[in-house]
Formats: C-alpha cells, structure tokens, sequence
C-alpha cells in the first residue's frame, strides 16, 4: 500500500485518487480531441432547445389568438382551424432569375395573385366580417404565417445540427438566435395589434399625409386596389395625396397609383414626395426624421420599381422622408415618439414643396404603411 | 407550460381624443374598435360636450437612460 502511495508523492489516498482523476480526466482529451467540441455542441443545444420551446409556446399562442378571432367572424360549419392550418402552410414560389428581364411583371404577377388569393381564403372563412374586418384579419393570419415560419426553420436547423454533430451549422443558429428571439417577440405583439386593429409603427406614412389633408377641402377617388389619392389645394400648389384606405389593415398599391397618376397628369407633376418608415441603426433615436432623394417605400420592390421608372421617364424628381424605427417597433404598437414624428413631417413636407416647386404646380405625396387602426380624413 | 417566467407584459396603447367644442384633449385606454380620426360619442370631462374625434392611438413611451454613445 505505502509504495502506492508513494506515486507522484502523494502521502494520503485521496489526493492520490485526485490526481489519478485529472490524469484519466487529461488523458480523454489526448485520446478523444473532439471531446471538448462535443461538450461545447451539447451546450449549444441545450440553448437552442430552450429559445425553441418559446418560439414553439409564441407561435401556439398566435396560432390559437388568430383562430379565436377568425371564429368571431365565421360560421358554425366552417373548420376555422383547419382553414388557418393551411393558410399558415402555404408557400409562394418567386418568379426564377436566370432571365431576368421582365422579372419585376412576373414578380408582380404572382404577388397580386398570392394577395388575391389569400384574402379570398381569409374571407371564405369568415363570411360575417366587413371589408375592413377582413383586411385585418389578413394582416392577423400573416403575422401568424410569418411567426410559424420562423419556427420551422430555427427547429430545422436545430435537428440538422443535433443529427449530423455538426457545430457549425449549430454555432451560426445560436449566434443569430437572439435577433431571432426579438423578432419572434415583436410578431407576438404585432398579432395583438392586429387582432384589435390598433395603429403600428409603420402606418407612419399614412398618419402623416392624413395628418396633412386633416381639415382641408378634397377630393378622393380610388386610384388602384385598396389606394385612394385626396386631391386638394395648398399655398398655390395642387395635391395629389395617395395613401392606402383605412382603417382595415391595408397597404394598397402605392407604386401603381402613382404610375397611374403621372401617366394621367402629364408634364402637369413637378415632384413626387414619399413618406415612410424606415430601418434605424442601434443607437439611433425611434422618430428621427430623415430627408433623401429616392422612393421611400418597401416591399420586395415591385411598386418602388414602377415609382422609379416612370418618375425617371418623365424626369421628375423622388423626394423622400424616412421616420427611423426599429424592426419591432414597425410592426407593434405605434409609440409616442413615432406618433409624433407624423406631426413634425407635416411641416417639414409643408417647407419642402414651399421651396422647391412652384406655385401652380401639381405634387404627388405619397404615405407608405399599413393603414390598420388609421382612418380616412 | 411555458408562461409564469416568459409572461411579457403587452403594452397597450392610449387612446387619444379632442372635444370637437372645446378643444380638450382627454386619453383613455384603447377600445376595440377605435381608430385614429373617428369620431365617438364620449363625454368631455371639461365642457360636456357629447363628440370627441380620436386624435392619436399610441404606447406611452418610459424615459431610458441615455448612454453616452448617444
């Protein structure tokens, strides 16, 4: 027993088995090099697992809320869960690439037909509800869309990871996951704004133009789907305010209204002007206004594309403000620092076509968003 | 299964409303229903007037200390 204990000067056998357990505890790593890329891996699971089981519990959540709130609206023999099941399954396939002239039609194309089509679906399902009720509820069924997608691809790349060991794949999805995590919350409190219709921080565009028509004598006709222009008159200069129609959750078709507009008006356009919200950095204060040459306006680029081409045919300047918020703050409630920045972009617009068209001229002012919880002045 | 510890509290927005007599502006929490520029059939608390016409729906925001990046 002594001469055992005598191994690497030990005097007592506890510290004899100790240093046996770190040599043996060393040795697995010399045999075994990936051993600490597995326990490392085994953790990064575990994270990922925990951030699915919320993202599982938001997208249930949505899930159900959607499927109360279309229930209000439907009838006894509809299956208003099998119904949003599929709708929270369906897939557009974009127009392919390899030839890409013309793709912007094509795009176009499959995008009206897909809005159609869901909206169709939507109302199909709820046969009680208004037109406004519907476009709402449109919005509700996206967001739920939207959330159920962000699951299955996180939980995707999670048993991809989890099956083939593969730390890579499994590092970049917990690198990106807290983004993720955000977007996922904002999603959830997006489905309440839009199961209650009330404004979010993109309808900053509207809520500004219908801030500057407010009080004024116009005139509104529908211009394309789900778009009206207000036209009025302001210190000399003809209005041509175009905005998506409210207060169901719409975003129009602000991009063919326009087209539509010069394409009528002629050489009489002399600027068009749009408004809307925009991506801020970290950092950045929500509500700061910014001024810029361009269309401001977002979406996969179909509308900002016809605003581009025809303003560039006819040479008429793109004069942009952008009202900075966070991703979140788009599509949630609308803040208080937002819902102020509309005022102040009134007046900034004001001073602009001031100084930079003359008087008897005609300007095209376009707010960009979506019109949920915001009505028509 | 999940809430108790992932409970988030949504926050609701205030409804705001201006007197079509008087000018007031009075806020209330926001009712299903409401919309910015309808105009309801509310009481104002200054003149009694019977209209009110929905001003603004929005969070009210908390101060947040401003880091020095800023």
């Amino acid at each position: 027993m002594a001469w055992l204990l005598q191994f690497a000067g030990r005097t007592d056998l506890l510290s004899l088995l100790m240093s046996l357990l770190w040599f043996i505890f060393m040795l697995i790593f010399l045999i075994y090099p990936t051993f600490s890329q597995k326990i490392q891996l085994s953790y990064m699971l575990r994270d990922i697992e925990r951030k699915l089981l919320r993202l599982k519990y938001f997208r249930d959540e949505v899930r159900k809320r959607t499927i109360q709130h279309l229930n209000k609206y439907s009838d006894e023999n509809i299956k208003v869960d099998e119904g949003v099941d599929r709708l929270l399954g369906s897939v557009v396939i974009e127009p392919i690439d390899r030839d890409p002239y013309g793709i912007m039609y094509k795009l176009e194309h499959i995008v009206n037909t897909w809005e159609e089509t869901f909206e169709n679906e939507v109302r199909a399902l709820c046969p009680k509800a208004d037109e406004k009720t519907v476009k709402t509820l449109t919005n509700l069924v996206e967001v739920a869309r939207g959330l159920d997608y962000i699951y299955r691809v996180i939980r995707h790349y999670y048993l991809l990871g989890k099956k083939t060991s593969n730390i890579y794949i499994v590092l970049q999805v917990q690198m990106i996951l807290p983004q993720i995590m955000e977007i996922a919350k904002a999603y959830r409190q997006a489905s309440y704004a839009f199961a209650q219709g009330q404004p979010i921080g993109d309808g900053v565009g509207v809520l500004a133009v219908a801030k500057l028509v407010d009080g004024m004598e116009k005139k509104t006709y529908e211009i394309a789907k789900d778009t009206v222009v207000q036209e009025t008159l302001w210190n000399g200069r003809r209005l041509l305010v175009l905005r998506a129609k409210g207060p169901g959750g719409a975003v129009g078709k602000p991009g063919e209204g326009v087209k539509k507009l010069i394409e009528a008006e002629g050489d009489k356009i002399k600027a068009v002007i749009t408004i809307d919200a925009g991506l801020k950095l970290e950092g950045e204060e929500s509500g700061k206004i910014v001024e810029g040459i361009g269309a401001a306006i977002g979406g996969i680029g179909v509308e900002r594309y016809k605003i581009e081409e025809i303003s560039k045919a006819k040479g008429i300047p793109l004069y942009a403000f952008v009202i900075y918020e966070s991703v979140a703050e788009a599509i949630t409630p609308m803040k208080e620092s937002i819902a102020k920045a509309a005022e102040m972009v009134v007046e900034r617009v004001k001073k602009l076509i001031s100084e930079k068209v003359g008087e008897g001229a005609t300007i095209i002012v376009a707010g960009i968003g979506n019109t949920v919880g915001i009505g028509m002045t | 299964m999940i809430p108790g510890k992932y409970a988030e509290k949504i926050p609701t927005p205030l409804t705001h409303m201006k007197c079509l007599k008087c000018g007031t502006i009075n806020s209330r929490p926001f009712k299903e229903g409401d919309y910015v520029f309808k105009e309801v059939e509310e009481k104002c608390p200054k003149c009694g007037h019977n209209k009110m016409r929905i001003i603004g729906i929005y969070v009210k925001e908390e101060k947040e200390k401003k880091s020095k990046l800023l």
